[in-house]
C-alpha cells in the first residue's frame, strides 16, 4: 500500500479535478464542501471526490502538500485553484468557466467519482 | 474518535476584535477590514479585507496572505471556519 500522502499526490497528480471535501458529493457534510461541490457542478467539471474525514492525518498530508490549510480544496490538473470562497468568487466572474476551458477543453466530460484513499 | 484527536473541541473561542487585530498589524493600510462572527460561537468568521497589498497577486495569493497571518489559530482548530473575502484597491 502506499503512503497516505503519495495517495494524495496521485490523486492531485493525475485527476483532472479534484476536490478534497469533507463527506462524500452523495453525502455532503460540510456547508463549505457542498459550495466547492456546486460551483464545481455549475461550471461543468468532472469530479474527483475525496472525503477527508475518514483520518485526521488526511487533512494534515493534504495541508502540507498544498499549502493550504483549509478544506475543501479544488485542483485542476494539479494546480490549486483554492476553497470554496474562491471557487465560488471564480464561478461568478467567470474564470473557473475559463480555466476549466483551457485546461480540459469544453467539451469536457462531467463524471464525478469518488476515490477512497487506503487507511493504514 | 477521542477527543485529542479533535483538538477543535477543547479549544477557547476567539473573539472577532482578536483576529480584526491581528489583521490591521499585518495590513496596516487596509481600506476596509470587518470581521463578522458568523455563528456567534467564536470559531467561524468571515473575513473582508480591502487593501493594496492585494494589487496585482492573484486571488489565490490574496487568501494566502490573510490565511497566513491566522494560520496558528487555523491550525489548532480555534479557527474552525474561516470565509475570506479579500478586495484590492479600485
Amino acid at each position: 500500500m502506499k503512503e497516505l500522502r503519495e495517495q494524495i499526490e496521485d490523486v492531485i497528480k493525475h485527476e483532472p479535478v479534484a476536490l478534497f471535501m469533507k463527506g462524500t458529493p452523495q453525502m455532503v457534510m460540510c456547508g463549505n464542501s457542498y459550495r466547492a461541490l456546486n460551483a464545481l457542478q455549475t461550471a461543468e467539471a468532472p469530479i474527483t471526490a475525496v472525503d477527508i474525514l475518514p483520518d485526521p492525518r488526511i487533512r494534515h498530508e493534504l495541508s502540507a502538500l498544498s499549502g493550504w490549510p483549509t478544506n475543501p480544496q479544488v485542483f485542476v490538473n494539479g494546480e490549486l485553484v483554492g476553497g470554496a470562497d474562491i471557487v465560488e468568487e471564480l464561478l461568478a466572474s467567470g474564470e473557473l468557466v475559463q480555466r476549466l476551458d483551457g485546461a480540459l477543453g469544453s467539451d469536457r466530460p462531467q463524471d464525478v467519482k469518488v476515490v477512497a484513499l487506503e487507511l493504514a | 474518535m477521542s477527543a485529542l484527536q479533535f483538538p477543535v473541541d477543547t479549544m477557547a473561542a476567539m473573539e472577532a476584535e482578536d483576529i480584526r487585530e491581528l489583521l490591521v498589524r499585518a495590513f496596516p493600510d487596509a481600506l476596509e477590514l470587518e470581521v463578522e462572527d458568523r455563528t456567534g460561537t467564536g470559531d467561524h468568521f468571515q473575513v473582508t479585507v480591502a487593501s493594496p497589498a492585494f494589487d496585482g497577486i492573484s486571488l489565490l495569493d490574496q487568501h494566502r496572505r490573510v490565511n497566513d497571518v491566522l494560520s496558528a489559530h487555523l491550525a489548532d482548530g480555534s479557527i474552525h471556519e474561516l470565509r475570506i473575502k479579500t478586495k484590492g484597491t479600485p
